[in-house]
């Protein structure tokens, strides 16, 4: 610790306070949680399948920002015919 | 017709109060007709800062109860033409205005002024919602800390919900001087974190405490950096393109300066 201090090592605060301002803004923004958002997987899963042909394991949620706010975006990769 | 903005910030303590003060002060040496009003019932504030506080009679709760007429109520500044207040009831709590009455004041002020400033209060609540009820436009109030600027994300969001277009971001208290040293964030950071049209920075400025004291607002005398920041804030609310120059560290020669003129 002395040594770290001694050359100036640490991080300046003005980039620790960004970096957690990064993560309070973005989960109050868009206030789910990670197991909400595996339900919500599931879910969709059970309703699309009925439907149509995809992979499941493939399936991908992401939440992506687009300016001010969030955009939920599902992936499911269609299983060609014939694979 | 008039603009109807509202000052807010979430959090308490970053300037709303100095802010709707030095702008709504701003805005009439340039000329313009401009109503500032305490949103803040049962802990208005904003009467002193402008050192108006001996003057109130009524106030928007007895407009409200039709114990006097909107113009009645309103106190006239006396350094600087054109430039009224609507003070805030005292003896009230938030829970007695409701956002209608609120909206029908502001649509009453706007048909002959230039500019309404509504002070709203901190928090999200009933006192945020009144003073965001009769406000087409915003300004949203941050200091360069953590709470702050995440409250103002917050409010943003509440702001955006009630519709309230365009939402123009103020940062005040910035210190160029520690954000060289890499002990607050900056102006770009903050912008990029809140993802809002920045409509400029006021710096940290002692002379804030001492305009309070006096009860004059600090544009009053254009010669510190925050005065000519709230001037150049008030020029881009009247349309003026105006870019945001970057504060200057105050050298040794400015604070001597300062120092031999004894208003710090």
């Amino acid at each position: 610790m002395i040594f770290r201090r001694l050359f100036g090592r640490k991080p300046k605060s003005s980039s620790i306070a960004r970096q957690r301002l990064k993560v309070v803004i973005s989960q109050d923004r868009f206030d789910v949680d990670e197991e909400s958002m595996h339900s919500l997987q599931l879910e969709l899963i059970q309703v699309l399948a009925k439907h149509f042909d995809f992979q499941i394991d493939a399936v991908q949620l992401s939440l992506k920002q687009r300016g001010n706010s969030y955009v939920l975006t599902a992936d499911f990769p269609h299983r060609r015919a014939g694979q | 017709m008039g603009k109807v903005i509202v000052v807010t910030s979430g959090k308490g303590g970053v300037g709303k109060t100095t802010s709707t003060a030095n702008l709504g002060t701003a805005l009439a040496l340039i000329g313009k007709t401009v109503v500032v009003i305490d949103a803040d019932v049962g802990l208005r504030n904003l009467d002193v800062v402008m050192g108006l506080e001996n003057r109130i009679v009524y106030t928007s709760m007895d407009v409200i109860d039709n114990r006097c007429e909107l113009t009645r109520a309103l106190v006239k500044d006396r350094r600087v033409e054109g430039l009224t207040l609507l003070a805030a009831s005292q003896k009230n709590n938030k829970d007695d205005i409701q956002p209608e009455q609120m909206k029908a004041i502001c649509e009453e002020l706007r048909s002959n002024n230039d500019f309404v400033l509504v002070d709203s209060p901190a928090g999200i609540e009933s006192g945020f919602r009144n003073a965001a009820a009769g406000a087409d436009e915003a300004l949203v109030v941050t200091t360069p800390d953590v709470s702050a600027i995440r409250d103002a994300d917050r409010i943003t969001g509440l702001l955006q919900h009630e519709g309230v277009e365009p939402i123009n971001l103020v940062l005040n208290r910035l210190s160029p001087e520690m954000v060289r040293k890499g002990n607050m964030v900056s102006k770009d950071d903050v912008v990029a974190l809140l993802n809002l049209n920045l409509i400029g920075v006021v710096p940290e400025d002692r002379g804030v405490i001492s305009s309070t004291n006096r009860g004059i607002p600090l544009v009053h005398d254009n010669s510190s950096q925050a005065a000519q920041a709230y001037m150049r804030i008030a020029k881009r609310l009247t349309g003026q393109r105006i870019p945001i120059p970057e504060i200057r560290e105050k050298g040794f020669f400015s604070n001597i300066l300062e120092w031999f003129s004894g208003n710090r």
